[in-house]
Parts: structure tokens; C-alpha cells; sequence
């Protein structure tokens, strides 16, 4: 690294929270012995285990007219074939793969996008190419059941397709799914709104004020999940009862969901999840529609039945790409006066979460970095195509908006002659406070410091030349962060317990699915750190890592990257009560009264005499040595304290004779409230630039237009970052924004990637003076944009 | 003397294929323990219960799967198991927990670099290539680390954390001795 690290200075000194040090996992993940949901259901545990595979759609549109299975059935090995055909099948509900985004467990009824109930379990309308659809099979092996898929006979109706959503709004396209959307264009829903969701004032005259206008474009292509850890499930059903073990990482949402869908009691249904290899986003929550047709497959053999993908298979959800054009006026002081963002979004085959990544995310937006400009409009189109459907990913939404946003927040300042630091801070803040916003400020400040700004940023194109044909430039993008606690309060409880043993040892059911986020860790250092009177540690801390929907309290989704702080909170609340509670049992041995004894350092002492104490050991082990248990539950904190901010600065080389764009240093900035482990934090702020850069240069699914075929399902063609690939990185972390509650931290790991893409965009324009707007930026646009190819 | 396929068209048995993982030797019957086309990522894990290797891409991209063979970085899902017959395999599972670069991956908390490891599912095969990287150059260059990391993919991203730790663990190697 070219820079020293800089660690950041603690707000507050805490004995754990904010600590740089290991993961509470490291050592076993290090030495591989962490096991996820593949290495738990080998058929050697599992000896009568079936393997299903289901059949996927050659074509990017074709509906089954018929379909025969009956050669598939007699092949030996062959234990089971559901095809759509089947009542059990063709009898279940339609659905959708975005009942929740995570943050509540919702019924059938009140799934977030009921408007747009557009799949079937296993149905006979495929609707992109490898569209799960038709049959499945059960077999001894997965070489059997996909030897049997080969076998049943399928008299498809071939439909004509569309990929481009531009060309799936005219009049004549090919319509996807006509009972939803007609004319392709999904219509207003209660949680979205309406196609223009936000009209603040009147962007009209605000516009009409204006002395400098500018108007931009920029288009977000899919990019993919590229979890390491493949979909993966084992359901059993034996009797009346179903055991799922999954790598969804939302357990007690999988099982509403397949104890709606398959009309089973929710005591029936038992989800277990241990370790994840990797979130981000990927298929949303647990409402993927394989769990089910694996179900039934089980329930017809009375055999565990185990389905996973492969790798092409798990291209199977992507990031929502959209199309934004936006336009931004101001007075020539800098004061904006309108703003105008208008989306497009592909919402491939599915509408799932689309409009949580075009709406949803965006009206957020609106609410806090948004507020002090007078006259804002925004309107959104999701459009069906023959696609990879699109929905949630790292960001959700977010980084679509922000890669027009900060274009035009470049553009403006270019065309103002100010700084665009300068513009950013005269405009953007939040609703609960005033401008300049002391977080914003801050990150922007620390980012320009880091990168060099004074020094490096010049005219566009007008960096010195380096080597004859390369040339530098620097860029930054800024965003709020998302989600502070008073974002959170869709969640409704969140629900801890903690068990302290007679020897001071403690079990911290703080349930979430192990996804790698570091949650984990927040959790143990937040318990510490309210346990702090016992005078325990991390080590002192047990946190079961495995959420059992059976035995476990409801996981807390790792969704918004609000985990780390939202359970800690709920135990600063829990440890008061272990303290009352450890007192009365105390003041009965020591025949004193509650109220004339405290606890220090693992002993409790008479406040008039702290020489005469006992340690809380011997309070346990002189008296009834029950262990103390206490559960609570409470809301995220309502209090609206707006949100901190967040920032990427970057410096890129540009070779204008190749069009290779590189990468040189990336300063990435978060105002987190609280650190609440300084370790995790920094991996996430470092982690995320992977997927930031790789969707910034590399990272895009590629369709052979003549047949909607996906050609890059692999890693050998879906080109992701390695080591060798990317550049230094300076994390930086800062305390300047406070939330609500004992804390007041803010997610940061989601937002990371958001600013990547567009500070690398800026940085490029920065250093050859010509905009490129779409990622990624692949060697052939730029030089497009320098008029060489 | 006749070959191994003669023998076959003859109908005899074929030999066993042995392999040595992690320091004990295995016998595999073709055609019941081991077929022509079985990948070694499939042997070890699907038959052998060693899932420390992960696949997450199958066709070598990813270098989740990496074990040694002979000291050597091979990636398992590209390899056939019956290539791996008379060769020495070692699997995380062979390494002790105190092995310097299972240490080094635990402890990377450095300021400014993270973690080496979020969801650990490429952690294994980050370790073993980073063994047979240690292996013939116990003091590489922070360039020559990520040269010889370049093959694997971790999608948390914790590349800044890796690199520190192989640092850290070649320092901690005895000068001219093996990690």
C-alpha cells in the first residue's frame, strides 16, 4: 500500500466496540472446518438421499404444449418426475421470488410486490433462457437425473422475445406476462407508487429558474451476485413433517414461505441455516421456488432430496439494470434548483424486487440526501424482458442511482466553474438537518485529503501524459447511507437472549444467518461490552452460529448491513435487566438490599463498604447456580436522526491507446455513527470494492441477440476482480453522524460498492476529458469515446 | 509386457489407483470406488468427506478447490482422480491449526488491510495456494503475492487482508525452511 494505514480514533473509548482484531470465526474458517450447506447434507450423511435437477428452458420464450416423461421414469436410478403437468404442481399458488427484501418475515398476503405474482412453481411459460421450467427429476445421482431430463419429450410452442427494454415498450413487442403488464411496463403498486413517485415542488419551474442546466445519461448493466456458495437445499419430508436445510439466509422467512405455499402449520415446517459462502443479495430471501418442487419431490419418494446449482445454474439473479437519465439546474451561486431523474429499468423475466431498486431506494433517497433541494421529480419504468430476472444485489438501487446522480452532481460543477466538493456540500444534507451537512463535509473532506485532490484533479483531459499514451485523473462519487435505526423499524422486534452460567460464561442467542458480513463478531463485542460489569470478554462468549427455526429466536436478516448494530442495541437493554436481576439474587446471600449493592469487574460490593463484595461466580455458586436467562425484544428505535454519509474517491490511468482503463487507489470513506468492529468494518469497506470495481470495468452478462441465449454463464467469461486486479485501497473510517440508541451506529457494508462505480467514471472523464456512460467500462468504449475505434 | 488397457479388453481386474492424502495412502477399485471420469474434487469430497476444498465453479476459474499434489497448487475440479494415482494429495484437513498460514489467515486484523476472511467459503483454497506459493518461494515480494494468488476469486474481497497475511507468514518462516 502506498499509503500508511491510518487507524481512526474512537468517538468514544470502549473496552470492545470498535475493536481492530480477528473475527470470532477466523481460526475455524482459516483451517476449513466451518461447514456450509453443501459439506452438511453429503450422501454420506444422508444415505438415502436423492439429487434433483430440473429442466430449464432452451429458449427465451416458449411455452410446454406437451410434455412426456414417460421414458424419463423408466430409466434405472430414476426415483421421481413432477412435471408442470401434475396437480400437485399445477395446483400451487402463483408466486414471486420477492415476497420480502428481508427485513420483515411477510405471509402470502402480504408480500412487498403482490401485484406482480408472476411465477409458477415449476410452470409450463418459460420466460428466459434457462428458465426453470417443465420437469424435475429425483435420482440416485445427479448424473441420473439429468440423463432423465434428456429424456422427457417436450413439444415446445417457441414465442417470439425481447431483450432490449426499450423495444419491449413499443406497440407490437412481445408481451411476457400480459395478465400483469400488457403493453410490458409494470403498473403502480401500493408499495412503489405510481410511475412518477416523487413530484417535490415543481420541477417545471424550478427548471425555468435555473441559469445553468445540464442533462445526462447512464446505464447500469447486470451484474451478478457471484455468491461462491451455489444455491443449495435438502428438504426431507417424512410423514407430516418437513426439515429444509438451505443456504438462504433468511430462515424464518423460507419457512412462512413454504408453509404458505405447501398449506403446511408453521410447527411443521423446520428451516435450519448454518454458515453462507456469501450474500450479497443474491435470490433475495428464502422465496425461491425450487425449495417447493424439492419439497414435493421428497414427499413423494420419502426420501431426503438434495438440489443445488452449479455454477452456470447460479447466474440466477443479477443486479436491476436500469437506464437513468437526469437533468439538474442551478442558480450560478451553485443553489440547485430542480432536479429530474427518470429510470428504465430491465426487470428481465421476473419483476420480483424491480421496483425496490428503481422506487423503493430511490424515494429513500429523496428523503434524506434530497431535502433541502426545493423542486425534485422523479418517475421510473420497470419494463419485462426476456432476461435474467433482476432484483436485489449489494446496493439494491442505490448504486443505479448514484451512478446518474453523481454524473450530473460532475457535470454541474464543471459547467458552474466550482468545485464539485464545494457544489455537493452547498446542497446535499438531510432533511433533520442543516447544510453544510457535518457528515458529508467530513467524509469528503477526509476522501480529497487522501486521494490527493488539491494536487491531482485537473482540467478534464488536461493531466499530464504519461509513457505517451496514458493518462490520469481523479473522481470521487458520495451517497447517503442506508439504514440507520430508524430505517429499520419495518423489522418490528428484534429478539435476543442471553444465558449466564454459574461460572460467568455466557450463550448469546443473537440468531442471523452467518453470511460473512462480521455480525457475528458486533455481536460477541457488543455483548462484551454490555456484560462489561462482569468483567468478562469475547472469549467468555458463546453465539451458536447455526439458526434453527425450531430452536432458535427469529433471525434478524442480514439485510441493510443492520445487524452489526441492531441486536447490540437490544442487548444493552438485555444486560440491565442481567444486572437487576444478578442483584436481587446477590442481596438475598449478602442480606442487603437491591438498591445498596452495584457490580464492578465481576464482583458485587455494598456501595457504602465496596470493600465487603462477592464475586458474581459466588452468587451463582452459593445460591441456587440456576443460570440467569433473559430474552427481550424491542423495536429498532423510531427517533429520526437522518443518516451519515458516504464516499469513494478514486485515481485511475487511462492507456488511450489500448482503452485499458486502471485503477490506481481507492479511498473509500464511511461516517458510521459508531464503529462497532473496526476489523469487519474496514473488510467490508475493502470487500465491497470487488463487486464495485468489477461492475465499474469487467462485470456484465452478455445475450447472443439472435437467440436471447446468455453466452457468459461462468467465471471464465463473467470476469471478476482476482488480487492481481485490483488497487490499493485506503479504508476510512469516522465517528461524525450519531443515530438514536445506546450506539447510534449505521449500516455501512451494503453502501460500499454504490460509489465505486461512478468515482471511477468521474476519475476517467477527469483523465481523458471524454464521458463514457454506461459501465462496464470495457477498453472498446473508451476508445469509442476518443473517437478511435 | 501388456498395457493397462489390454488387460482391460482381456477382462481382467484392473489395478487399484492409490493415492496418498494427507499422509496415508487410499486404494480405490475402478468401476466401484473411482470411474474414468470422477474429478478429484469429487473424490475427495463427495466420496472421502473432505470438504474443506469448496467447488464453486467446476471448471477452474475460481480456485476454491485448490489441494496440493506434490506440493504443487492443483485445482481439484480439473483434475481426474485417476491422475492423481501414485501422487501425494494434501487437503486443508492435512495441515495442523498451528500451520503458520492457517495462523497468519486467523489472526490478519492490521489496520487498514481488514480481515483476511469474511464468509470463509474460499478461504481453503486461498490457504493451499498460498502453500504452494510459500512452498517454492518462502519470501515472495508483495508483487510475486499477488501474481501467485491471481487464480482465486474471493468475493468479499478481502484481497487486501490475504496479501498482508502471506506477508505476515512469510515472515514468519525460518529463512531458507519451509512455512
Amino acid at each position: 500500500m502506498s499509503t500508511p494505514p491510518r487507524p481512526y480514533t474512537p468517538r468514544t473509548a470502549r473496552k470492545f466496540i470498535g475493536a481492530y482484531r480477528p473475527r470470532i470465526d477466523a481460526l475455524e474458517k482459516a483451517a476449513g472446518k466451518v461447514e456450509f450447506v453443501d459439506d452438511l447434507t453429503l450422501k454420506s450423511r444422508f444415505p438415502g438421499m436423492l439429487y434433483a435437477k430440473v429442466m430449464r428452458s432452451p429458449y427465451a420464450h416458449a411455452r410446454i404444449i406437451s410434455i412426456d416423461a414417460s421414458k424419463a421414469e423408466q430409466l434405472p436410478g430414476v426415483k421421481a418426475v413432477l412435471t408442470c403437468k401434475d396437480p400437485e404442481v399445477s395446483s400451487l399458488k402463483p408466486t414471486s421470488a420477492g415476497w420480502t427484501d428481508g427485513v420483515d418475515t411477510v405471509s402470502y398476503e402480504r408480500m412487498m410486490w403482490r401485484h406482480f405474482r408472476d411465477r409458477r412453481v415449476l410452470g409450463d411459460h418459460a420466460c428466459w433462457a434457462t428458465d426453470e421450467v417443465g420437469a424435475v427429476v429425483a435420482a440416485e445421482s445427479e448424473q441420473i437425473a439429468e440423463e432423465a431430463l434428456k429424456l422427457i419429450k417436450v413439444e415446445w410452442e417457441v414465442l417470439p422475445f425481447v431483450l432490449d427494454p426499450m423495444e419491449a415498450m413499443k406497440p407490437g413487442a412481445p408481451v411476457i406476462h400480459p395478465e400483469i403488464a400488457p403493453r410490458n411496463i409494470l403498473p403502480k403498486d401500493t408499495v412503489g407508487g405510481k410511475d412518477i413517485f416523487v413530484d417535490k415542488g415543481d420541477a417545471d419551474k424550478g427548471f425555468a429558474k435555473a441559469e445553468v442546466v445540464v442533462e445526462a445519461t447512464s446505464v447500469h448493466h447486470n451484474a451478478t451476485q457471484a455468491s461462491l456458495d451455489n444455491w443449495c437445499c435438502l428438504v426431507d419430508w417424512k410423514s407430516d413433517k418437513l426439515t429444509v436445510m438451505s443456504n438462504s439466509y433468511e430462515a424464518d422467512q423460507t419457512r412462512m414461505h413454504i408453509s404458505q405455499m405447501l398449506d403446511l402449520p408453521i410447527n411443521k415446517v423446520r428451516v435450519i441455516s448454518s454458515y453462507v459462502g456469501g450474500q450479497f443479495g443474491r435470490g433475495d430471501t428464502g422465496d425461491q421456488p425450487f425449495f417447493l418442487f424439492t419439497a414435493l419431490l421428497s414427499r413423494k419418494t420419502g426420501r431426503p432430496v438434495k438440489f443445488r446449482h452449479n455454477r452456470r445454474e447460479s447466474f440466477h439473479d443479477s443486479r436491476q439494470p436500469a437506464i437513468y437519465t437526469g437533468k439538474a439546474g442551478a442558480l450560478k451561486d451553485g443553489t440547485i434548483t430542480s432536479l429530474h431523474f427518470k429510470g428504465i429499468g430491465n426487470s428481465g423475466a421476473y419483476a420480483d424486487h424491480t421496483m425496490f431498486a428503481l422506487k423503493f431506494a430511490p424515494t429513500e433517497i429523496t428523503e434524506v440526501a434530497l431535502a433541502h433541494i426545493p423542486n425534485v421529480r422523479m418517475e421510473t419504468y420497470g419494463v419485462y424482458t426476456n432476461k435474467l430476472p433482476a432484483c436485489m444485489m449489494r446496493g439494491v438501487g442505490n448504486s443505479q442511482f448514484n451512478l446518474i446522480f453523481g454524473h450530473v452532481v460532475d457535470m454541474l460543477a464543471e459547467k458552474l466553474g466550482m468545485d464539485p466538493i464545494d457544489l455537493a456540500l452547498k446542497n446535499f444534507g438531510h432533511e433533520w438537518g442543516g447544510l453544510p451537512d457535518k457528515s458529508l463535509s467530513a467524509v469528503l473532506r477526509e476522501g480529497a485529503k487522501r486521494i490527493g485532490w488539491a494536487a491531482k484533479r485537473h482540467k478534464p483531459g488536461a493531466g499530464p501524459v504519461l509513457d505517451r499514451v496514458k493518462k490520469r485523473g481523479v473522481g470521487f462519487s458520495f451517497h447517503p447511507a442506508w439504514h440507520a435505526e430508524w430505517q429499520e423499524a419495518r423489522r418490528g422486534e428484534i429478539r435476543i437472549r442471553i444465558t449466564l452460567n454459574p461460572d460467568c460464561s455466557v450463550v448469546l442467542d443473537a440468531p442471523t444467518v452467518e453470511t460473512g458480513t462480521g455480525s457475528n463478531t458486533c455481536n460477541v463485542l457488543g455483548c462484551a461490552e454490555a456484560l462489561g460489569f462482569l468483567g468478562i470478554g469475547p472469549g467468555d462468549i458463546v453465539w451458536p452460529h447455526t439458526v434453527d427455526t425450531e430452536t432458535s429466536l427469529k433471525d434478524c436478516v442480514q439485510t441493510d448491513s443492520a445487524v452489526s448494530y441492531l441486536q447490540s442495541e437490544v442487548m444493552a437493554h438485555a444486560a440491565r435487566e442481567i444486572r437487576k436481576q444478578l442483584l436481587e439474587k446477590a442481596a438475598k446471600l449478602m442480606k442487603a438490599k437491591p438498591e445498596d449493592l452495584d457490580i464492578a469487574d465481576g464482583r458485587v460490593y455494598r456501595k457504602a463498604a465496596p470493600g465487603k463484595s462477592m464475586t458474581v461466580k459466588d452468587v451463582f455458586m452459593r445460591g441456587d447456580m440456576l443460570p440467569l436467562v433473559v430474552e427481550m425484544g424491542r423495536p429498532p428505535n423510531g427517533e429520526k436522526t437522518g443518516v451519515p454519509y458516504i464516499a469513494n474517491f478514486a485515481e485511475v490511468e487511462v492507456d488511450t491507446s489500448t482503452g485499458r482503463v486502471q485503477v490506481l487507489k481507492l479511498v473509500v470513506l464511511n461516517d458510521c455513527g459508531t464503529v462497532m468492529y473496526a476489523s469487519g468494518a474496514e473488510a467490508q469497506q475493502i470487500g465491497g470494492q470487488v463487486i464495485g470495481v468489477g461492475e465499474a470495468l469487467t462485470e456484465e452478462i452478455i445475450y447472443d441477440e439472435a437467440t436471447g441465449v446468455p453466452l457468459n454463464f461462468n467465471w471464465i467469461d463473467y470476469k471478476i476482480p482476482t488480487i492481481a486486479d485490483m488497487p490499493d485501497i485506503d479504508p476510512a473510517l469516522l465517528e461524525v453522524w450519531r443515530g438514536a440508541g445506546e450506539y447510534g451506529a449505521c449500516g455501512i457494508g451494503e453502501g460500499t460498492v454504490t460509489c465505486t462505480p461512478r468515482a471511477v467514471l468521474n476519475a476517467i472523464y477527469n483523465a481523458i476529458g471524454v464521458r463514457i456512460d454506461d459501465i462496464p467500462v470495457k477498453p472498446e468504449k473508451v476508445l469509442r469515446a476518443l473517437g478511435k475505434a | 509386457m501388456a498395457t493397462k488397457s489390454e488387460n482391460h479388453a482381456r477382462g481382467e481386474k484392473k489395478p487399484p489407483v492409490k493415492i496418498r492424502i494427507n499422509g496415508s495412502w487410499h486404494e480405490f477399485e475402478p468401476g466401484r470406488d473411482i470411474e474414468p471420469e470422477m474429478t478429484l474434487s469429487y473424490l475427495l469430497r463427495e466420496k472421502l468427506g473432505f470438504t474443506g476444498l469448496k467447488v464453486a465453479c467446476d471448471e477452474g476459474a475460481c480456485g476454491a478447490c485448490t489441494v496440493l499434489m506434490d506440493g504443487k497448487a492443483v485445482l481439484s475440479c480439473m483434475k481426474l482422480a485417476a491422475e492423481a494415482d501414485g501422487h501425494e494429495i494434501l487437503t486443508i484437513e492435512g495441515l495442523p491449526e498451528d500451520d503458520p498460514v492457517i495462523q497468519a489467515f486467523a489472526k490478519q486484523c492490521e489496520p487498514g488491510y481488514g480481515t483476511a476472511l469474511q464468509c470463509g467459503f474460499c478461504t481453503p483454497g486461498f490457504v493451499m495456494t498460498a502453500k504452494a506459493l510459500l512452498n517454492e518461494n518462502p519470501k515472495p515480494t508483495p508483487g510475486e503475492i499477488k501474481e501467485g494468488l491471481s487464480g482465486n476469486i474471493c468475493r468479499c474481497g478481502c484481497y487486501s487482508g490475504i496479501a498482508r497475511a502471506v506477508l505476515h507468514a512469510s515472515e514468519d518462516a525460518p529463512k531458507g525452511g519451509k512455512p
